[in-house]
C-alpha cells in the first residue's frame, strides 16, 4: 500500500505518536502473556501485529484500551499515560474503537440500535441524531437495509460490519482489531476487510492483530512480528514479507503458508 | 444492652431432645418422599397412561398449597373426616412427606426427561429392552443430574419440619420457643437457635454441591 | 358427623381480607426482594472483596434459616435492635423481604454470570461505565433467564406468606384459623382455607411452567 507516513522520527514525541508502548509487561499466572514490548503508532499510521497464537499481541491490543491492566511498563495515549483507575479510563475508551473476534453486538437490539447506543448513553445524544447518525455509518460499511434487523438474522461478516459501525460512531482518534475476520466463513471475510481498507485509506489510525496476510501486506504501513510475549521484528510490509531479517519471522510466514 | 444465656445453658437438655427429634424427622420424612417421589415421578414418565391425570393433579396441589396448611389440616381435620388420630409427630411425618414427595415426583421427573431421546434410541439399537435402557442407560445419568435438585431436597425438610412447631410437635423449633416464652430472653434462645440450624444446613448444601462437583461429567450427554 | 358449610360462607369477609392481605404481603415484598436481590448480586459479582464477601455471607445464611425462625426472631429481635416497636404486619414484611432477597441474589447472580463476558466488554469498550453497561446490555439479556426463576420464587413466597400467621398477621392462614376457634368448625373452615390457597396457588404453579417452557434455556 502507498501511503505517505507522516514525516519525522518514529521516536518524536507529541501529538503525531498516538499511541507509545514502553516495556509493557502483562503475567496471567505463571504464564508471561507480554515480556516488555515496546512500540508506537503514529496518526494515521495501520500497524498490524501478526504471529503465532498465544504470542501476545491481543493481550497487547485488550491493554491499550484497558480491558487489562499491564504488570509492568507503561502505555501513553496521545502523550498521557493511560489512567490505572477505571473511571478516569472511560473518557480515554471513548476515543478509541474496538472491534472484537467474535463481534459482540448486543442481541436484544438491532443494528441500528446497536450503533446508536454508544452515542445515545454515553455522549448522550438525542434520539433523533442518534438515528441520522446510525444511518449514515450504515450506508458506510453498506448495510443500510439491515437497520431493523436482529442481530442474529445478520451472517458474521454482516454482524461484524455492524460492529465496525458501532466503534466508529464514538467517532474514536484510533480503531483497533482484535483478529476481526477470525470467527468469518471464508466468503464473508472480504467484505469486512473492505471496509476496513476503506477506513485505512481515509486517514484512520488502525491496530490490527491479523492472521489474514494479504490484507497486512497490502494495507499496512507497518508490520510487528510477535513470539512468546517479544516482538522480533518490526517494518514495512516489504520488508517484513518479502525480506525478513530475523529467521523466526521467516519460519512463522512459511509455516502458515505465505509465499512472497 | 445484656445477654442472658442461661436459661440456654439450664434447658440444654431439653433443647437437645428437641433437636434430635427434629432430624429424626427430617429423616423419616426424606426417606418416605423419595420414596414416594421416585415412585410418583417414574409413574409419570413410564406409567400406566390413566394414572397420569390424577398424578399431576397431585403434584400440582401440593405445590400450589403451603406446607403449613396441610400440616395443619392433616393434624386438626383429618381426624375428623375419618377417625383416625395421629399424634402430633406422626400427622408432620405423614404431611411432610406428602408435601415433599411432590417435589420429589417433579425433580425425578424433569431429570428422566433431561436425558436426550438420542440415549434412548441408542440403548435400543444396540438390543436393550426398555426396562433395561431406563435402568441401565437413561436412570443412572438422570440421577446426576437430579443430585443439586436432590440435595436441596433435604436442606428443604429440614427447614419445613421446623413449621411443624405450629402443630406442638416438640421439636427444636417448638422447644426453643417454649424456653423463649418462659424465659423471657427470647433473642439469646432465638439467635442460638438459628446458629444451630445454620451449622445443621450449611454443610448440607456444601456436601452436595461437592459431590455433584465430581461426578457432574457423568451425567453430561 | 355433621358439616356446617354454611360457616365458611358467614364469614366470607375474614377470609377474603386475610387473602387480600396475603397477596399484599407477597407484592410488596417482591417489589423490595428484586431490586434488594440485583443489588446483592452486583456486590458479589462487583470488584470490592468485602462488598462480595458481606454479599455471599448474607445469602448463605438467609438461604439456611429456617423462614419460621426468621419470622419468630424478627418479631422479638427486631423492637429491641432499632428501640422501635413494629407492627406485626411490616415485621413479617420485614422478615420474609431478607429471606427472599437472599433468594433472589443467587438468581440474579447466575443470570448475570450467564451472559458472556464479552458483552460487558463491548459496552466498555464503548466507553460506558459497569452500572451503564449492566442496564444497558447485561440485565436486558440476563432476564429471559432469570424470569422464569423468579416466578417460581413469586408462588413460593405466596405460600410462605402463611408463616406470618405465628406472628398474628391477619393473612388468610390466620383469619381461617381464627374463625376455626371462635365457631369450632375445624374441618369447614381448615378446608376452605386449603381450597382457597389451592385455588389461588394452582392457576400460579401453571403459569410458572408455562415461563419455563417459554423462557427456559436448554442446559
Amino acid at each position: 500500500m502507498t501511503r505517505i507516513p507522516p514525516t519525522g522520527s518514529p521516536a518524536q514525541a507529541g501529538p503525531d505518536l498516538v499511541l507509545q508502548y514502553r516495556g509493557v509487561r502483562k503475567v496471567f499466572g505463571d504464564f508471561v502473556a507480554l515480556d516488555g514490548v515496546s512500540t508506537q503508532v503514529r496518526r494515521g499510521e495501520v500497524v498490524c501485529l501478526i504471529g503465532p497464537s498465544g504470542s501476545g499481541k491481543s493481550t497487547l491490543l485488550r491493554c491499550t484500551n484497558g480491558l487489562e491492566k499491564p504488570d509492568g511498563g507503561e502505555i501513553l495515549f496521545d502523550g498521557a499515560p493511560l489512567p490505572s483507575d477505571e473511571a478516569a479510563m472511560r473518557p480515554v475508551r471513548r476515543r478509541m474503537g474496538m472491534v472484537f473476534q467474535s463481534f459482540e453486538l448486543f442481541p436484544h437490539k438491532t443494528a441500528l440500535e446497536n450503533i446508536a447506543v454508544g452515542p445515545r448513553i454515553v455522549l448522550g445524544f438525542e434520539e433523533r441524531k442518534t438515528r441520522e447518525l446510525g444511518e449514515a455509518l450504515l450506508a458506510k460499511v453498506g448495510l443500510s437495509d439491515k437497520a431493523a434487523s436482529y442481530p442474529a438474522n445478520l451472517s458474521g461478516g454482516q454482524q461484524q460490519r455492524v460492529a465496525i459501525a458501532r466503534a466508529l460512531a464514538m467517532e474514536p482518534e484510533v480503531m483497533l482489531f482484535d483478529e476481526p475476520t477470525s470467527a468469518l466463513d471464508p466468503e464473508t471475510i472480504g467484505e469486512v476487510l473492505n471496509v476496513m481498507k476503506a477506513l485505512a485509506e481515509e486517514g484512520m489510525t488502525m491496530v490490527v492483530v491479523t492472521h489474514e496476510m494479504s490484507f497486512a501486506r497490502r494495507v499496512a504501513d507497518r508490520v510487528v512480528v510477535f513470539e512468546k510475549g517479544r516482538i522480533i521484528e518490526e517494518g514495512p510490509p516489504e520488508e517484513i514479507f518479502e525480506r525478513p531479517k530475523v529467521d523466526r519471522t521467516g519460519e512463522f510466514l512459511s509455516h502458515i503458508g505465505w509465499s512472497a | 444492652m445484656e445477654f442472658d444465656f442461661s436459661p440456654l445453658v439450664d434447658s440444654w437438655q431439653y433443647l437437645a431432645g428437641g433437636l434430635l427429634l427434629t432430624l429424626a424427622l427430617s429423616l423419616l420424612t426424606v426417606l418416605g418422599s423419595l420414596a414416594l417421589g421416585t415412585a410418583v415421578g417414574l409413574a409419570r414418565c413410564y406409567g400406566p397412561r390413566w394414572s397420569r391425570p390424577a398424578l399431576a393433579f397431585y403434584v400440582d396441589s401440593m405445590r400450589s398449597v403451603p406446607v403449613l396448611v396441610v400440616l395443619v389440616w392433616m393434624y386438626f381435620a383429618f381426624p375428623l373426616l375419618t377417625s383416625v388420630t395421629l399424634p402430633p409427630f406422626w400427622a408432620a411425618a405423614v404431611a411432610l412427606t406428602l408435601h415433599i414427595a411432590a417435589y420429589v415426583a417433579e425433580i425425578v421427573r424433569a431429570g428422566m426427561v433431561s436425558v436426550r431421546e438420542g440415549q434412548m434410541r441408542a440403548a435400543l439399537a444396540i438390543g436393550m429392552s426398555r426396562r433395561q435402557a431406563v435402568a441401565e442407560i437413561i436412570l443412572p445419568q438422570a440421577i446426576v443430574r437430579m443430585l443439586p435438585a436432590l440435595g436441596s431436597v433435604l436442606s428443604i425438610t429440614i427447614k419445613d419440619t421446623a413449621i411443624a412447631a405450629v402443630i406442638a410437635v416438640p421439636e427444636y423449633m417448638k422447644r426453643s420457643e417454649t424456653v423463649a416464652g418462659q424465659s423471657y430472653h427470647p433473642i439469646e434462645v432465638f439467635t442460638v437457635a438459628a446458629i444451630v440450624y445454620f451449622l445443621i444446613l450449611f454443610p448440607v448444601t456444601r456436601i452436595v454441591d461437592l459431590i455433584y462437583g465430581r461426578v457432574a461429567h457423568l451425567g453430561r450427554s | 358427623m355433621k358439616l356446617d358449610w354454611w360457616v365458611v360462607w358467614q364469614h366470607r369477609d375474614a377470609l377474603v381480607e386475610g387473602t387480600l392481605v396475603t397477596v399484599a404481603l407477597t407484592m410488596v415484598t417482591m417489589l423490595i426482594a428484586v431490586p434488594g436481590g440485583i443489588m446483592l448480586a452486583v456486590m458479589r459479582l462487583g470488584r470490592s472483596r468485602p462488598l462480595a464477601l458481606a454479599s455471599a455471607s448474607f445469602v448463605e445464611f438467609f438461604r439456611n434459616l429456617p423462614l419460621i425462625l426468621v419470622v419468630y426472631w424478627a418479631y422479638y429481635v427486631m423492637p429491641i435492635l432499632l428501640g422501635v416497636q413494629l407492627d406485626a404486619f411490616t415485621t413479617g414484611l420485614a422478615a420474609l423481604a431478607l429471606n427472599v432477597s437472599a433468594y433472589n441474589a443467587e438468581t440474579f447472580r447466575a443470570g448475570i454470570a450467564s451472559v458472556r463476558k464479552g458483552q460487558t466488554e463491548a459496552a466498555l469498550a464503548l466507553g460506558m461505565s459497569r452500572w451503564q453497561a449492566l442496564r444497558e446490555v447485561v440485565l436486558p439479556q440476563a432476564a429471559r433467564r432469570v424470569l422464569p426463576v423468579l416466578a417460581s420464587t413469586w408462588v413460593s413466597l405466596f405460600k410462605d406468606t402463611s408463616l406470618v400467621s405465628v406472628i398474628a398477621v391477619g393473612d388468610l392462614a390466620y383469619n381461617a384459623m381464627r374463625v376455626r376457634s371462635q365457631t369450632f368448625r375445624v374441618l369447614e373452615m381448615l378446608t376452605a382455607m386449603a381450597v382457597i390457597y389451592w385455588g389461588l396457588g394452582y392457576p400460579q404453579a401453571k403459569l410458572v411452567d408455562w415461563l419455563h417452557r417459554r423462557f427456559g434455556v436448554r442446559e
